[in-house]
């Protein structure tokens, strides 16, 4: 046997040994990667042996996000691992290997790009940072200004504008004012980090560098000089989820912490960001929302989505908006309410400062099939011996619009006569016609499109207060509004546009509007139907 | 009759020759020890001693020396062979071989380790007929429960990548110098081509196998370009001490930067040494 | 037996052209022609070392033109020697008995005769590189005789021998063909050795240089 040939063998065991520790390293640092079981209780998910969280980040959040990592790690027991870079290579990164759950990059300029590539899902804003110089402590050369950086015995170094926000945010400043050229002009190199940049000036390779305030916290020998000019200059950083990510309600689940405003938020702080409003941590939260009944079928199945994708509880109260009102208004005040009419939403503007018209659904004349008694009109509702169901005024907008819709016609009188039943809800009004009990009755046009083997809708025309529209909007006293947001995203999205379509609504996205109480000429009606409809919840 | 002098300026000449070869020669030495110096002072021993008790910079030790002793066995496996092939046969397709083995050498590392992360997770080319075609890296992980990029047989594929071709060249020349016709006696006296190769050719490339092992070893504990876009540079994962250093500086302890450093100086320098010996020793 | 028939061999710019002779069993035949007449490349062809393009070659009268070099029984002694230089003396001489197999008592025995007729017992330890120029030259013709061949080719054996030394070394050939019976081929530029060694001599034609 020579002796060549004897090493040979001896390197083979060598690598086989190497390579058995190698594996079993591996898996001993915990990390095993076995296939994603989806996870209705995510606390139950850490013991289950679920892969980690990988994490894509900027290189000038390095500091703050190791700090906010070893927190998470210590309290929930799930494991993260943080990718750190400049912003653009790491969206490159993603962009071929499409592995990573969470994006955090510098600028939300990248999280706008990824989104137009389809990468990204949701976006959670965490922080902003604002731009300035870096010097050495006691700023020798006292730069104080954007002229001082053209001085001729001033080194200035910044990071790669194509690579990292805060040159790209820099130079659009700069670009605006015309300055841009003179200050490349006077730039010695371009670092691919803004770390680097702090580095440089740190070892003395550069006397300043444009960088964002929070990259000097882990360098106490330099200092930060704010300038005028760059005021304006703030980068808004952001949360990004991944669209291929396989585990959306962990990624979800270290997200929330992150933005957390007595969790992440507080490092971000004391690293000098400036944060934002942000949702209380919870490891499991739940979200209340009340909504009007008739809205059921157009989102319950986004809630649900929405629950299994974040991994979160939302528990959701369907009720005529009147009864709904009257909950809050005993104390018991959800995350979101999502009414059935701007009318019960201008009730309650002290718990609800602002909200979003969503969509709009009109009342019908609901009949059995083939229309036995002929009704073609509001006016054939007043046939003699016509039983006619409508909505309780007091307890659902329903209700309360259809009076203002018989008010309007000028037979609000020979109407009411035949009125047999009035509901809080219009799903009993159409049990009750398919039933029997009732000829005829007025509801919405989504309880209409619920049951179409069953009964028709007539039109009622030249009325346009019958028309009701849909308001959302988040409490101002919630603990997790940026859930609520996202939550509304989800009903906004295309998908959900498409099912209140399906179901007889029409979609008409407002903006966030103030939500202001009526004016005077209603307000007498309002007050007596508020007080009726406590006096009517007490019972 | 010519008498005998000696001739000065001759003697000049050679002193000059001696100032002009030692004076090249030193100035790179002398560069090469001013950067160690420099290092050193720049920290103290107690930061030295601080930063390798990290936790992650042991992790990072142990799999950087696990990871370089694999990289190279596995290059010179292969280099052996090759080196052989290529020194000892012409064949059609010779000279471009030659070529394609270069290669990882002249590849700036980016390009690499970039081309790495494109091969295992784009389809694979011509593989469109397989419904969305054939990614590597999905077959690896999901069918053999193996994965690879962003663990770490990625950073033993990047360093070996660049190490082969390293060692394949060593083993090239050192065939090359190998007389040929010992093993063609060899195999006039009753010896298959395999056995002249394994009981005469191998034997004397014991030095060079060295040779290579040592460069494909160096090589790949310096490697890091491919690393950091293949592998990434998770901490506890797929951090070896070369991303060590990048991520140090990049959060802007330079202090445990320069202290990984000289560690990696140290360790080379180890490793060097240990394996002249064994070379020194093997031939006697 | 040594034959050759119609044997061409083409190397780049360099044509051997047709050569045939024949060498009885147990003959000393000398191979004479000047320098770059393609003696060498007539003893590889021989061996099986050097790829032919015409002709063929026997062997104890087998065809063995198109066989490998280890199954032609015929033991090549190149001019650089080429002893194996991680071996020992030893280990060279037994080396083509134990690709083999041979038993370890038939090896000793082997080794044992080839030192014994080629003086050297006292060196069987020794490294190659250790050895005298007349020292080397008797490993490598105990090594090529080692396994019995049918036939021997030397290549320019003694040119690189003192004068005592190439005496001592022709009646030890002399001795060898006689006493083991094996054919010998023996390459050589010099007419005293001819005369001294050949009893049949090859004279190979001058070799004109292709007209372009």
């Amino acid at each position: 046997m020579s002796k060549p040939l004897l090493f040979m063998i001896c390197s083979l065991f060598l690598v086989a040994g190497l390579m058995y520790w190698l594996f079993n390293n591996d898996r001993s640092t915990g990390r095993p990667i076995i296939q994603n079981k989806s996870q209705p209780n995510p606390t139950e998910g850490t013991k289950s042996g679920e892969s980690e969280i990988i994490l894509l980040c900027a290189a000038s959040n390095q500091s703050v996000i190791e700090q906010i990592r070893k927190q998470y790690e210590e309290e929930t027991g799930r494991r993260v691992s943080v990718q750190y870079g400049n912003s653009q290579s790491l969206l490159a990164q993603l962009e071929i290997s499409k592995r990573g759950d969470l994006y955090l990059p510098a600028d939300d300029s990248f999280l706008d790009n990824a989104k137009g590539k389809k990468l990204i899902e949701e976006v959670i804003p965490i922080a902003t940072m604002p731009i300035g110089l870096v010097v050495k402590r006691g700023n020798p050369k006292s730069i104080k200004s954007l002229a001082d950086l053209q001085r001729s015995d001033v080194r200035l170094v910044q990071a790669d504008p194509e690579a990292a926000a805060v040159t790209k945010v820099a130079r659009s400043i700069l670009e605006k004012s015309g300055q841009w050229e003179s200050i490349k002009a006077a730039t010695r190199a371009f670092r691919s980090t803004v770390t680097e940049v702090a580095t440089d000036v740190q070892i003395a390779a550069a006397d300043v560098g444009i960088v964002y305030s929070p990259v000097l916290v882990p360098f106490p020998e330099l200092a930060f000089v704010p300038i005028a000019e760059f005021e304006s200059g703030i980068s808004q950083v952001s949360l990004g989820i991944i669209s291929s990510t396989k585990q959306p309600a962990a990624a979800l689940h270290f997200a929330r912490y992150i933005a957390a405003s007595d969790r992440g938020l507080k490092s971000y702080q004391q690293q000098g960001f400036t944060i934002g409003a942000g949702d209380l941590w919870s490891d499991l939260p739940e979200l209340t929302i009340y909504a009007g009944s008739m809205l059921r079928p157009a989102i319950e199945d986004s809630i649900i989505a929405f629950e299994t994708r974040e991994g979160v509880k939302v528990s959701r109260s369907y009720n005529g908006c009147g009864i709904l009102v009257a909950q809050m208004k005993a104390g018991q005040i959800p995350d979101a309410y999502f009414a059935c009419d701007t009318e019960f939403m201008s009730q309650v503007t002290d718990l609800f400062p602002e909200a979003t018209e969503v969509s709009q659904n009109e009342l019908v004349i609901m009949i059995p099939k083939g229309n036995p008694h002929k009704i073609a009109s509001l006016r054939d509702l007043t046939k003699p011996g016509l039983r006619v169901g409508i909505g309780h005024e007091k307890q659902c907008a329903m209700g309360w619009i259809t009076q203002n819709t018989f008010r309007e016609s000028g037979l609000q009188q020979e109407l009411m006569s035949n009125v047999t039943v009035q509901t809080p809800t219009g799903d009993m009004l159409v049990n009750q016609l398919r039933t029997g009990s009732l000829d005829a009755a007025v509801a919405y046009l989504s309880n209409a499109a619920g049951a179409v083997e069953f009964l028709d809708a007539v039109e009622i025309q030249g009325i346009p207060c019958s028309t009701a529209t849909q308001p959302w909007s988040v409490a101002k006293n919630s603990k997790y509004p940026l859930l609520a947001d996202r939550l509304f995203q989800r009903i906004c999205s295309a998908e959900s546009q498409d099912v209140f379509e399906a179901e007889g609504f029409q979609w008409q996205l407002g903006t966030k509007k103030l939500n202001l109480p009526k004016a005077t000429a209603t307000q007498s009606t309002n007050a007596q139907s508020t007080t009726e409809a406590a006096a009517g919840a007490k019972e | 009759m010519k008498t005998l002098r000696q001739n000065h300026a001759r003697q000049v000449r050679d002193g000059i020759f001696f100032l002009v070869m030692g004076g090249l020669s030193s100035s790179f030495i002398a560069l090469i020890i001013l950067l160690l110096i420099a290092d050193f002072t720049f920290t103290s021993i107690a930061e030295f001693r601080t930063a390798l008790s990290k936790p992650e910079i042991q992790a990072a030790f142990r799999l950087t020396m696990a990871s370089c002793t694999v990289a190279a066995i596995m290059s010179v496996w292969v280099a052996v062979p090759l080196g052989y092939i290529l020194s000892r046969y012409r064949f059609f397709g010779h000279r471009l071989i030659d070529t394609i083995v270069d290669i990882p050498i002249v590849l700036p590392p980016l390009v690499l380790g970039l081309s790495l992360l494109i091969l295992f997770h784009q389809p694979f080319p011509f593989s469109n007929w397989i419904g969305k075609g054939f990614v590597l890296d999905e077959f690896l992980r999901e069918t053999l429960h193996f994965p690879v990029s962003y663990s770490w047989p990625a950073v033993i594929l990047a360093q070996f990548t660049v190490s082969c071709a390293f060692a394949v060249r060593t083993m090239r020349v050192t065939f090359d110098q190998i007389d040929s016709r010992a093993e063609d006696v060899a195999r006039t006296l009753g010896c298959s081509r395999a056995g002249a190769f394994l009981r005469i050719a191998l034997p004397q490339a014991t030095r060079g196998m060295i040779t290579a092992g040592t460069i494909a070893w160096a090589r790949a504990l310096g490697e890091f370009g491919p690393i950091l876009v293949f592998a990434g540079s998770t901490r506890f994962r797929t951090e070896v001490l070369s991303t060590t250093v990048f991520l140090e500086l990049s959060v802007g302890q330079l202090d445990a930067a320069v202290a990984v450093s000289l560690l990696m100086v140290a360790m080379a320098v180890i490793v060097l040494v240990l394996l002249r010996a064994i070379g020194a020793g093997l031939n006697g | 037996m040594i034959e050759v028939q119609n044997l061409t061999v083409r190397q780049g710019s360099f044509t051997l052209p047709k050569v045939s002779f024949r060498v009885e069993r147990g003959q000393y035949a000398v191979l004479m022609g000047k320098s770059g007449t393609g003696k060498t490349t007539i003893l590889e062809a021989i061996c099986g070392l050097r790829k032919i393009s015409g002709g063929n070659i026997q062997i104890d009268d087998v065809d063995v033109t198109n066989w490998s070099p280890a199954d032609r029984n015929a033991g090549y002694m190149p001019q650089d020697l080429a002893l194996f230089p991680t071996l020992n003396v030893r280990e060279n001489l037994e080396f083509a008995l134990d690709i083999r197999w041979t038993s370890r008592k038939k090896r000793d025995e082997r080794v044992a005769f080839l030192a014994n007729m080629l003086g050297l017992e006292h060196l069987l330890k020794r490294r190659v590189q250790g050895l005298s120029g007349g020292e080397a030259q008797r490993v490598a013709l105990g090594r090529a005789l080692s396994f019995e061949p049918s036939a021997l080719l030397l290549d320019e054996p003694l040119s690189a021998l003192d004068a005592i030394t190439r005496s001592t070394s022709q009646k030890l050939l002399k001795d060898i063909n006689h006493q083991t019976g094996v054919t010998v081929l023996h390459v050589t530029h010099s007419q005293d050795e001819a005369d001294a060694l050949a009893d049949v001599c090859i004279r190979l034609p001058e070799i004109t240089p292709p007209k372009s």
